[in-house]
């Protein structure tokens, strides 16, 4: 068919017309649906968090409890394992809709700070809604970055070596606080020997482990805008890592790579593993046998360079309801029942309150405080190394270089290298 | 101005001569029929207009943005910031894209002619005449239809994992691997094998392709006594050529996006994104992560665009070399 150019433009204008009339109207409507207050002033909040299944039955218990209290409030959850969490949580940020309130962690504050997507929840406690009365150890000025209140920690906790018992027993091997690295290694080929298990899962790739023994030695793993340590250093700590795995001191992370998400440690490829202490809560859950922690090994017999870290509750900064988020995290950080239900799930809890409201009854909370004492008393906490933006990134670069040079896809030199050159594009951008 | 009111009538004119002539009593008809026309012309682009819609909006408003992205430095969060060509000698740079550009070429290379081979294969032994080929049929197509979701590749990775049914049966022989899922260098075959498990889609045109060879270029070849196999290659072959182009093309073009299976056999769940040491890296992994773990939405911009050059070159390549191969009944040549 034959047809006039100029009448055929106007169709297609007329048709453009309608059709952006169409999507307009459904822009509409997906507004509308996406509204989370109704008329009887009942609000919805999204909450998300990286964990596994026993931390999110447990979280489902304390959100019944304060939507109990807060008969107003709706929460609606959403989790993730680590990883994924923050892919799905940095694209949510990207495009505007974050959840209201998330679990956060240190590494994570400037990184999105910078990025305006965090809520400075001071002005919620001036206001009222959310105290920060009655924190342990100082911990109340974890979560503050430039004088802004970005986190809220939920509880503390400290790298420790997870090990497991019997194995321990068998290999006959005790750890005590201030055991030196030789010792340690030592002790990994003793239970390599004894048990036929490997001693440890791989604690070259763990960042926050080598941190500790950089901060043993006057450096760390991270300045305010950098890396911490030299290209030297990173060749030292793998190239005995190296040997390591060949002569099965470490697990062989063939094997550590087929069995994720599950630990190394709970599917018995290995002895022990340097982890946060409270994960030994789903280690417990996951694996078989009993499990235990012992100290971090020194250089010197005393220092442990360690920390304590924080998992924390933050605010986005596009929510609609800062109220009641501030709400939530009160309730969440201040409430005794909640720490009865959580137990050490996500550390040691925050507030003095909690802390009390809680006395562990079984073998693993239990262990926990009392590793968590003996870190106190022996005074070896100290400071933590900051964390510049883009640390995160750093972070799996460190264990997935580690995991290939340890799999012999990379030598010493080269994963080095790689590492170097991929943190500095992560700490530029 | 006067250029259009003389260019007017003669495009009435042009719509007049589509419809038939009536004679001049109808001089009046010639717009009333162009009016009709447009009416016409409103309502199909109306019911075109969802269609429409969706590709500006969801295809060519997002390529075109993409295109932009590929020449910014763009985090997601603060607006992109013009940076030329720099994303691609990063690109070219990086030793870890050239390892992905490694894998994946060696996983087309690999999977397609295989995949290939087996299609024409069974196809070749479905086209006889036997009781019960239809079931056959059927069966052998039936992954194709399911191979590409998450749950076979869930299932794909407990079947190569440590210990499971491929390593015990290896075992059997001598020649446990434990495991081809945690060997950076093994992993990459049980994509491969994956892929070659669909082979159904084109062994379903091979069977089409296989129906259209005439019977008596068989006949003919008997009675000169020409073999089975001096049948296939000197018969059949050509004759399936159109098909086999088309096949080889597809597939080609389909493995270079490969993604799902490499990132769920690789790890997915909280561990590293594509496989042990980078063994399922492929290139659109690495993208992914690029772009959403890294939040490097410029950077991963400009490897899709480079991505959709090497496709559109290699396809290229093939409808230049299939002058050479492939052989078209009448007039293709």
């Amino acid at each position: 068919m034959q047809q006039g150019g100029n009448v055929e433009r106007r169709t297609i204008l007329k048709a453009a017309g309608a059709s952006l009339a169409v999507a307009g109207l459904g822009a509409t409507a997906t507004a509308c649906g996406g509204g989370s207050g109704s008329g009887d002033g009942t609000v919805t909040i999204r909450y998300s968090w990286w964990g596994a299944d026993d931390r999110a039955e447990r979280i489902n218990k304390t959100i019944a409890l304060f939507e109990k209290k807060y008969p107003k409030i709706k929460v609606k959850t959403d989790f993730q394992p680590y990883l994924d969490f923050w892919k799905k949580f940095n694209t949510q940020a990207s495009g505007g809709n974050p959840p209201d309130v998330f679990q956060n962690a240190i590494g994570f504050l400037r990184k999105y700070d910078a990025k305006n997507v965090l809520l400075d929840l001071s002005e919620q406690v001036k206001a009222g809604h959310l105290s920060m009365d009655g924190f342990r150890a100082g911990l109340d000025k974890f979560g503050e970055i430039d004088g802004k209140l970005l986190g809220v920690p939920v509880g503390s906790n400290s790298m420790a070596l997870v090990i497991d018992k019997p194995v321990y027993t068998r290999a006959g091997v005790t750890a005590e606080q201030g055991w030196t690295w030789d010792d340690f290694h030592a002790a990994m080929a003793r239970i390599r020997d004894r048990t036929g298990r490997a001693g440890d899962s791989g604690m070259y790739g763990v960042m926050y482990l080598y941190d500790l023994y950089l901060r043993q030695n006057g450096k760390a793993f991270f300045t305010e805008t950098g890396l911490g340590f030299t290209e030297a250093d990173l060749t030292e700590w793998w190239t005995r890592a190296e040997k390591g795995v060949k002569s099965g001191v470490y697990a062989d992370p063939r094997k550590v790579a087929q069995i994720k998400p599950k630990s190394a440690l709970s599917a018995e490829l290995a002895g022990s593993e340097f982890t946060w202490d409270n994960f030994t809560v789903r280690y417990t859950s996951e694996g078989k046998s009993e499990y235990g922690l012992a100290p971090i090994p020194t250089t010197d017999g005393k220092k442990t360079g360690q920390y304590l870290g924080s998992l924390m509750l933050s605010a986005s900064k596009r929510t609609r309801h800062p109220e009641e988020v501030a709400q939530f995290i009160h309730f969440m950080v201040h409430d005794p029942e909640v720490a009865k239900i959580m137990g050490y799930d996500r550390g040691v809890p925050a507030t003095q309150a909690q802390y009390d409201a809680y006395q562990p009854t079984d073998p693993v909370n239990k262990a926990i405080a009392a590793y968590e004492e003996s870190l106190v008393k022996a005074g070896v906490l100290e400071p933590i190394t900051p964390h510049p933006g883009g640390a995160d990134i750093c972070e799996s670069a460190f264990l997935r270089i580690a995991e290939e040079m340890a799999m012999g896809k990379r030598s010493v030199d080269e994963a080095v290298k790689q590492f170097f050159t991929e943190s500095k594009t992560a700490l530029a951008g | 101005m006067g250029s259009a009111v003389t260019h007017a009538p003669a495009r009435e004119g042009l719509a007049e001569d589509s419809v038939p002539r009536r004679g001049p009593a109808h001089s009046a008809r010639p717009s009333a029929s162009a009016r009709r026309g447009r009416r016409e012309n409103l309502a199909g682009y109306l019911f075109m207009s969802p269609w429409i819609a969706g590709f500006l909006l969801l295809t060519a408003g997002p390529m075109a943005a993409s295109l932009y992205f590929a020449f910014t430095d763009y985090n997601l969060f603060d607006a992109p910031r013009w940076i030329g060509l720099d994303n691609f000698s990063e690109m070219f740079a990086d030793p870890r894209w050239r390892h992905s550009v490694r894998i994946t070429l060696w996983y087309v290379v690999i999977g397609t002619p295989v995949k290939l081979l087996a299609a024409l294969g069974v196809a070749l032994l479905l086209a006889q005449k036997r009781r019960g080929q239809a079931f056959y049929r059927a069966a052998f197509y039936a992954p194709s239809l399911i191979g590409a979701s998450v749950s076979v590749a869930i299932v794909w990775k407990a079947i190569f994992s440590d210990d499971a049914i491929v390593d015990r049966t290896q075992q059997l022989f001598g020649i446990g691997a434990g495991g081809w899922t945690g060997d950076p260098d093994l992993i990459i075959y049980s994509l491969v094998a994956l892929t070659v498990w669909q082979f159904g889609a084109p062994m379903v045109i091979f069977l089409a392709g296989l129906k259209q060879v005439p019977r008596e270029l068989y006949e003919a070849a008997d009675v000169d006594g020409a073999g089975k196999l001096r049948q296939f290659w000197n018969i059949t072959l050509p004759m399936i050529s159109p098909v086999l182009f088309f096949n080889v093309l597809l597939e080609t073009i389909h493995s270079f996006q490969i993604f799902s299976s490499a990132y769920i056999v690789g790890g997915g769940a909280g561990g590293n994104a594509c496989g042990p040491a980078d063994g399922t890296m492929v290139y659109t992994c690495y993208l992914y992560v690029q772009g959403f773990e890294n939040s490097r939405m410029g950077l991963a911009s400009a490897m899709a665009w480079m991505l959709l050059v090497a496709v559109a070159l290699v396809t290229a390549v093939l409808f230049w070399s299939q002058k050479r191969w492939v052989h078209y009944e009448e007039g293709g040549r």
